[in-house]
Order: C-alpha cells, then structure tokens, then sequence
C-alpha cells in the first residue's frame, strides 16, 4: 500500500531547479533507498517529505506530495504537526545539548503526549529500548547526550525520533559518520523499525542501500531516473544510467 | 563487452581477466571434444593420449576461475551486470570442467576399444557428436558476443541432440545384441554415447547461463526433451 505519493514535484533553488517532475510512490511499512551522485537532488527529495524545505527562504516546491492521501503542500497543513508524524535523522547525529532523558522526553512533552511523570518515563524507556539503546545507557540518564560515542548519539536520535510514534521516519545519510559496528547496529535497527514506520533513507552507500531497503530510487541531475525493487535495481536495473552508477561506471 | 569502462581501472581489468579465462577455457574445451571425437572416429591414439593430459589445463582454469571470482565477490561486491558477469563465470566454468572430463572419458575408452568398429556406428557416433559440436561452439560464441538469441537456439536445439544419442544407442544395442564378443566395445560405446549427451546437456546448462548475463532473466520452463531414452535390456 502507498503510503507517500508524489506528483509532479519540481522543486527550486531561486532560479536553479533542483528537481524535474518528480513521480514516485511509496511503500507503507517498507524502507525506501534514495541513491545518486551528490548534487542529484535525493536529500532535496528526502526533505519534501516533511517540508522541512521551507525553512530555506529561496527554496520553492511544486507539485503534490501527499501522505495517506493528504497533500501536505497544501497552505493550510500544520508542519509541527506534520513533522510529528514524519521525523527525521540526519547525517551528523545531534542530540540536544541536554540529558539523555530530556533528549527523549522533549517532543512527547510538547506534543502533549503524556500526561504523567510515569508515563513520560514509559515513553522514554520504550524508545530507548526500541532505538536499541536502553540496556546501554538505563543507568545513566541524566549524563548529557553529547557524552555518547557517534553511533550510540545516532540511535539516541531515532530514539528521540521514534518517541513521538512518527508513521515516517527519514534518514539523510544516517550512517556516514559512523563505522561499520556501529552502521550494523542501525541497520538492524531499521529492519525493525520497518515492521511499525514508513522508513526512507538517503545513502550515499550502494551496499548499505542494497542490504537495508525493499524499494529504490535513482536520482540523477534533479531527475528519478529509475525507481523498483531493490532486488531488480542491484540486479537488472532498466536503465543503463542507474547501471553505469551502480556499477561504478560513471563518467 | 559493450559496456562502458569502469571509474576503477583495476576492477575493469579483473571482471576481463575473468571473462578472458572463461574463454580460453572454452576454447580448451572445444579443442578437447574435438580431438576426442576424431581419436574415436578415426582411432587415432595420439589424440586420445593428448586429450587425456590436456584435461589437467582445463581443471586448473576453473581452480583459477573460482578464486577469481571468490576475490572479486569479497573485495568488489558487484552489482548488476558485474555481478551476472561474476556468477555466470562459476558456473560456466563448471559446466566446461564437466565438459573436459567426459571427453577425457571418451578417450580413455577410445585406447580401450577395438581398432576396427562397424562402419555404421562410426558413422552414428560423427552424426551426434558433430551435433554436439556446432553446440558447444555456438555457445562459446554466445558468451562471447553476449548474444541471447544464439543462446536461446542452442538450448532449443538439445532436443535434437537426444533423439540423435537415442538413434545411436539403438544402434549400439543391435551391436551388442549380434554376438557376445561385441559386449566390451559395446559397453564402451554406450557409455561414449551418453558422454556426448552429457556434453550436449552442459552445453545447454551453459546457454541458460549466458542467457541469464545478457537478459537478467530465467529461462523459463522446460528444456524441449526428445525422444524417450532407450532403457537398455527392455524386451
């Protein structure tokens, strides 16, 4: 089942266009792999998602992107709320400069989403427990975020993004800083995480691409090139673009 | 190969050592049925001799083919087509080792047959395994022009090769059925005849494989089968 929509998404830096009548589906409860060449236009696209174009002033978005078929382009959506239910990990983890706890219990408590110390403390410790991460830091949760090593502050932010039950959860990149225990680790991780969220994730790593996700998209030039399943993408891509890129053939 | 360089140089020269590899070792292959047939056809023992040490040379290229592709798996984890590439190279290389044994096979039995053979089986024998020839070159030729219609022809055209194996497995059973003298040569024989259809069915394993580079895709269903097989001893 689809679970994001996207129409005829153009997108604009100023007068540069960064993406062409963009049309792609995706699948609820799956990860989708967005691949290409830097500058091509996928981290453009990961951001769509959520909106979180618009806090880039030039930036300006066309076409429809809907998700359980609501358009969220549309003037009157809520992007607090949208970005509630769509999170987000980033490249760099950055985790608040604040305690583990509070790293955790910060987006239920603004969104209301508890209504007792327990419960907080409930949630806290789901989604430390869900990201992987409780065993490792339950007896230290008032020590800073930033005291974790690379690949625990990761997970401590798909905790802190998990916390508030996103239906989405995108990843830009979410291993490129971590080394390959600690790339495991998150990617057993979203092997889980798909069985409750909607995961897309940007990665610059064909391998990583090719082991976590079900569906794959190539973007090249500001254009999807080609999207399938993964399996059909490593194996017989359609176009010999996408093959030239996943092979290492490109110019 | 059609195909674009790759940006890593070195890769580029690995994947075509590797398909390099695999044809020289189709090509040992091919010189090997060859001789093999005319030691049989025409009892030439040199032949039969030389075909027997050659096949050593066959077995160390698919040695150096699976360590080739054992490395290129480990160190460059190919994808799409390098990958089909890579795979299809194991298993060819297996089908042609098989290829290599049995026509060693066939010349170990040559140097044990008889100098004279009744004209027809000869005869008999140049039918199915000149068949079986054309082939094999076919499908060497296929891999090595990645063509997938050659490739599609040589699995369609097994059929032939059975029913052509059967006409001369008929023959050899009248053979051994005429006198009891005929039995050792005769047991031979049959076994020379089902080494060439063996050689026939890798030939066709191999057109699946290149069928599979080319396109990506299985052929799909049953290879075309022909006639029954005689079951020997049958009344």
């Amino acid at each position: 089942m689809n679970k994001i929509e996207a129409k005829n998404v153009n997108v604009f830096y100023g007068e540069k266009q960064a993406l062409f009548d963009i049309n792609m589906d995706i699948q609820e409860k799956q990860v989708t792999a967005l691949i290409g060449p830097s500058g091509c236009g996928k981290s453009t696209f990961l951001r769509c998602l959520n909106r979180m174009n618009d806090v880039i002033d030039i930036c300006k978005v066309e076409g429809e992107i809907k998700i359980n078929d609501y358009n969220i382009n549309q003037k009157a959506t809520d992007v607090v709320r949208l970005r509630e239910k769509i999170g987000m990990v980033f490249q760099k983890p950055n985790p608040f400069p604040k305690t583990l706890y509070e790293n955790i219990s910060y987006g239920p408590e603004i969104h209301g989403m508890a209504q007792s110390k327990d419960e907080l403390d409930q949630i806290v410790e789901d989604s430390l427990k869900k990201a992987a991460l409780w065993n490792e830091v339950k007896d230290r949760l008032n020590e800073p975020g930033t005291g974790l090593s690379g690949g625990q502050q990761q997970r401590l932010c798909i905790a802190r993004a998990i916390s508030v039950k996103p239906e989405v959860i995108l990843m830009d990149e979410p291993c490129s800083a971590l080394d390959p225990i600690a790339t495991a680790q998150i990617e057993e991780l979203i092997d889980e995480l798909k069985k409750e969220h909607t995961i897309v994730i940007v990665t610059h790593s064909m391998s990583q691409a090719a082991r976590v996700s079900q569906q794959t998209g190539f973007f090249h030039l500001g254009k999807l090139i080609e999207v399938g399943s993964t399996d059909k993408i490593f194996k017989n891509p359609d176009q010999k673009q996408t093959q030239d890129y996943i092979t290492g053939r490109f110019g | 190969m059609t195909e674009a360089p790759h940006t890593v140089k070195s890769y580029e020269e690995e994947l075509k050592n590797l398909n390099s590899n695999v044809i020289k070792m189709g090509g040992f292959c091919e010189e090997a049925l060859g001789k093999a047939i005319q030691a049989i056809t025409t009892r030439n023992s040199d032949n039969a001799e030389s075909v027997i040490q050659e096949d050593e040379k066959i077995d160390k290229f698919e040695t150096l083919i699976e360590q080739q592709v054992v490395n290129l798996i480990a160190l460059r984890q190919p994808m799409a087509i390098d990958l089909r590439e890579t795979v299809t190279a194991l298993k060819i290389s297996s089908d042609l080792e098989r290829i290599g044994d049995l026509a060693k096979n066939i010349s170990k039995r040559t140097l044990l047959l008889n100098e004279n053979l009744p004209k027809n089986l000869v005869d008999s024998l140049i039918r199915v395994s000149t068949n079986v020839q054309k082939q094999l070159k076919a499908v060497l030729d296929s891999y090595l022009e990645r063509s997938a219609a050659v490739a599609i022809n040589v699995w369609e055209s097994d059929e032939q090769i059975d029913d052509l194996t059967n006409l001369c497995m008929n023959e050899v059973i009248s053979y051994l059925k005429e006198n009891e003298k005929n039995l050792e040569d005769g047991t031979h024989l049959l076994f020379v005849t089902k080494n060439i259809e063996r050689i026939g069915d890798h030939t066709t394993n191999v057109a699946e494989q290149v069928y599979f580079l080319v396109t990506g895709e299985y052929l799909e269903g049953d290879r075309p089968k022909g006639t029954e097989p005689i079951v020997t001893g049958e009344k």
